[in-house]
């Protein structure tokens, strides 16, 4: 039981579309949901939870709809974003609640199992109205690992955590992953996601606009020209070879530190930014050029395939 | 600071359009006042706002207004020479309506801002404490007038239509307003304190409706077994129990009205009383409002 | 019937402000009965009662606590998302809104019904069954309001507001001069149980129902059973957006 299939989702409120013909499959391994905020990331998390109704399409989880399905939450555990828990009960007792509300056999050993995962074991015995938001974030996320479900999807769980929970956090999320069971977590930061997840799926305005490893949707992205920063021992020729070759659009000769060089008679060693519009050319170009020209090639990396590239060329298409 | 413009004889030039101060005239914290007291006074009457939340004030206004207008209706008709009930009683006998109408809205007011933490947001701005609770208190003592009022008008041009006596009606239509105007402050001061003590939704309205009916219930119980068992003092007395009772005894004595509880206040010193007891009311709600947003926190 | 849920249930229907209002209320009936029972002569004291328990518990305690107890036993949770946690479980929703009603049902025994019956052994001891008749009634009008404010919790979030108008505007206010708007009124249906038990004596003192037994039974199984069927198909449909 392990792959989320959404088929042609969408909602609606009134006028207002939240969700826009969306369909995507969420399979074993960690996903990641980006989005700005606004996007339609929690609405499509709800939808996928079984706590809103497609407007039109279906949500399914290995075949069996989610909407109005109690038994699918013996395979799902869902850490909702809203803060409010019950606060006057301790941490041990609402995890232990979670587990004896999933019908477990042996809740109490589950809820210390769940607790353990989140290293909240030696605070447990406190009010849940004491804790930090951090605190809270973990105890949700017990309460969701409590039944060991094979799904998991998490709204925001990233929101509020301090840098060492949030590491903790990541390796939680990212050993899920390893072993097998499908985890589906939304951010609007673009850290987070790249860190764990495996596959991205790129909400912008309510519509899916893109989906795979990010790597993989940069080389989609073929209206713009890769970028590529190079260490050499004499730029400018290496420049005036890619021009004249035709695979690169611009060149840009920059100071070490990024800012413009100088005039001609600067020799101080900077990077040269080549701007590929035939990025496959250009790398079987490159070293050709230089060993011609005798020209020490330090250093060839690409200078735009970070996540943050992918993804404010996608929201401002 | 702006880059200096171009040399004359050309055109182009680079304006600045980052953050600007604001250096001119800035009206008072008296503005400020009164604006929060008409935006509380919109809010009471879902003014303003969705659709939702003109539901309940405008429906109790219906129901409130709704009996004056056959009363007017039926006087007209039978060519009645006098209204079949004081001006001064209307409110008693749709007490009901008026104590929902408290309950629903003065959480409105108060326990919004409570609830979702703005009010230090409020108080970060020229805007004392005092005025912040004075001009809520006087936003919802104008609504309730509001919604006292409109009926006993409807009853005046009813009667002024049946052509009925001008000068009497007038002077107890004028009673009655003040009456209600009494009745309203009363009743406002009481509803926001008990809505500003308990944020929560749903329990402010709750709490408002359990301690205005209740007490409304017992003066009730109390004053008809007392007037049965021919005890007029107790039942005058009991009067004190219930804001709407209370503020009935002042009118009586105050206003020369005639009584629409079970018993006048007793004896010579029973309206002084009545009337102290409703200052006193009114004048610990207030503080207890002023000590309520002493501390205000931000989570 | 779950025990979960209803632990749970307890711990946020006897939150601190809440109970402080389910205490006092009951309180204050008590205390005047005890007033009544000390000031009032020997013969009056039926009439006492029949006021007392009439207009003042079943007219207007019942129907507060039966509200207070319905719509707090859901509607916090479903205000400020916290009943994510409950849905989000293998559980029937049928089963989670019996378990909340139970609960509910349970605080309006001890803190409406009880003390009704109390109040009016206090007045009048076991005479004429009037502590018994109003203590009945006080029960079954507050499990029918329980349900009705339970449903109305489910179904909006202003639950308070609209259960007042119903209970205060509707049942007093407009039934007291408009009577055909009595024959929908929880209170009256109660208020004949309290005849039938009361039995000859009830003219006598003044015990009056607006409909019979025979109609005010079913109505009351009916609307009960209805509403709580309702709200756990609602329930079933309800939709946690973020925040609000």
């Amino acid at each position: 039981m392990s792959t989320l299939v959404l088929d042609t989702v969408s909602r609606w409120y009134g006028n207002v579309v939240a969700v826009n013909d969306v369909s995507m499959s969420i399979g074993p391994g960690v996903t990641g949901l980006l989005g700005p905020n606004g996007a339609g990331k929690s609405t499509l998390i709800h939808m996928m939870g079984g706590f809103l109704a497609p407007s039109s399409g279906s949500v399914t989880l290995d075949g069996q709809a989610v909407w109005r399905h109690e038994q699918v939450y013996r395979h799902v555990g869902i850490v909702p974003e809203r803060e409010a828990m019950y606060d006057m009960v301790s941490g041990w007792s609402f995890v232990q609640a979670n587990a004896r509300l999933h019908r477990l056999a042996d809740p109490d050993a589950a809820a210390q199992r769940a607790l353990d995962l989140v290293e909240m074991s030696d605070v447990a015995g406190r009010a849940i109205g004491t804790y930090s938001k951090g605190m809270k974030q973990r105890v949700k996320m017990a309460s969701a690992l409590v039944h060991d479900p094979p799904v998991l999807l998490l709204d925001e769980p990233f929101n509020g955590m301090d840098p060492r929970q949030r590491l903790h956090l990541m390796d939680l999320l990212r050993s899920m992953g390893e072993s097998g069971r499908t985890v589906l977590f939304s951010s609007h930061i673009l850290e987070e996601v790249e860190e764990i997840a495996g596959t991205i799926e790129v909400m912008v305005a309510g519509r899916h606009a893109a989906s795979g490893e990010f790597r993989e949707i940069r080389r989609l992205m073929t209206e713009r020209p890769h970028q590529y920063t190079v260490r050499s021992s004499d730029d400018r020729s290496l420049a005036a070879a890619v021009i004249a070759d035709g695979c690169a659009s611009a060149v840009e000769l920059l100071a070490a530190h990024g800012g413009l060089r100088l005039g001609g008679a600067d020799a101080r060693p900077g990077t040269l930014r080549v701007h590929a519009t035939d990025h496959t050319r250009f790398v079987r170009v490159l070293p050709q050029v230089a060993r011609a020209q005798g020209i020490r090639l330090f250093e060839v990396a690409p200078a735009d395939e970070s996540l943050e590239s992918v993804f404010a060329y996608l929201v401002t298409r | 600071m702006t880059v200096p413009g171009p040399p004359p004889g050309e055109t182009g030039a680079i304006h600045d359009i980052g953050y600007r101060h604001y250096d001119g005239p800035r009206l008072g914290s008296a503005y400020i006042a009164r604006s929060l007291f008409l935006h509380s006074l919109r809010g009471a009457f879902g003014v303003g706002r969705s659709v939702r939340s003109k539901v309940t004030p405008l429906l109790l206004l219906a129901v409130m207004v709704v009996p004056a207008l056959i009363i007017v209706a039926v006087a007209v008709i039978t060519n009645a020479n006098d209204l079949p009930l004081e001006y001064t009683s209307y409110a008693v006998r749709l007490q009901v309506v008026v104590t929902v109408f408290v309950a629903a809205q003065s959480p409105q007011s108060v326990s919004h801002d409570l609830r979702f933490r703005v009010v230090p947001l409020y108080f970060s701005r020229p805007l004392t404490r005092t005025a912040y609770v004075q001009a809520k208190l006087l936003a919802m003592s104008a609504a309730l007038f509001g919604l006292l009022a409109v009926p006993l008008l409807v009853l005046y041009a009813g009667a002024l239509l049946a052509e009925m006596p001008l000068w009497s009606n007038t002077r107890d239509v004028a009673l009655a307003l003040v009456g209600a105007a009494l009745l309203a402050v009363v009743l406002a001061s009481f509803g926001l304190v008990v809505a500003a003590f308990t944020p929560r939704r749903g329990l402010g309205v709750a709490a408002v409706v359990a301690v205005l009916l209740v007490l409304a219930a017992v003066a009730a119980v109390v004053q008809g077994v007392a007037s049965d068992e021919g005890n007029t003092t107790v039942a005058g007395w009991a009067g004190l129990i219930s804001p709407f009772s209370l503020v009935d005894g002042v009118q009586v004595w105050a206003l020369g009205a005639e009584s629409s509880a079970q018993e006048a206040p007793p004896g010579t010193y029973g309206g002084p009383v009545f009337a102290a007891a409703a200052a006193a009311l009114v004048a610990a709600c207030y503080g207890l409002l002023m000590l309520r947003y002493r501390r205000v926190s931000l989570s | 019937m779950n025990a979960t849920v209803a632990r749970l249930t307890v711990h946020t229907l006897l939150g601190r402000r809440r109970a402080l209002l389910l205490l006092v209320l009951p309180a204050i009936l008590l205390v005047l009965a005890l007033v009544l029972r000390l000031t009032v002569g020997e013969d009056s004291r039926v009439d006492v009662a029949v006021g007392l328990l009439g207009a003042f518990a079943v007219a207007t305690l019942v129907p507060l606590l039966g509200l207070i107890a319905g719509s707090g036993a859901i509607g916090p949770e479903i205000e400020d998302g916290s009943i994510v946690y409950l849905l989000a479980k293998p559980l029937s929703r049928h089963s989670i809104v019996v378990t909340k009603l139970a609960v509910a049902v349970g605080v309006v025994t001890v803190f409406a019904a009880l003390p009704v019956l109390l109040a009016g052994l206090v007045l009048t001891g076991t005479a004429d069954g009037i502590a018994v008749g109003y203590g009945l009634a006080a029960l079954v009008a507050g499990v029918a309001y329980c349900a009705l404010f339970l449903l109305l919790a489910v179904v909006t979030r202003n639950a308070v507001v609209v259960g007042l108008l119903y209970a205060l505007v509707w049942e007093s206010l407009v039934g007291s001069v408009v009577p055909g708007a009595q024959a929908l009124s929880v209170q009256q249906w109660a208020l004949a149980l309290t005849r039938a038990v009361v039995g000859d004596a009830a003219d006598v003192y003044n015990v009056t129902a607006a409909v019979r037994l025979a109609v005010a039974v079913p109505l009351l199984v009916a609307v009960t059973v209805a509403s709580t069927w309702l709200a756990g198909s609602r329930l079933r449909s309800l939709r946690l957006t973020g925040d609000e």
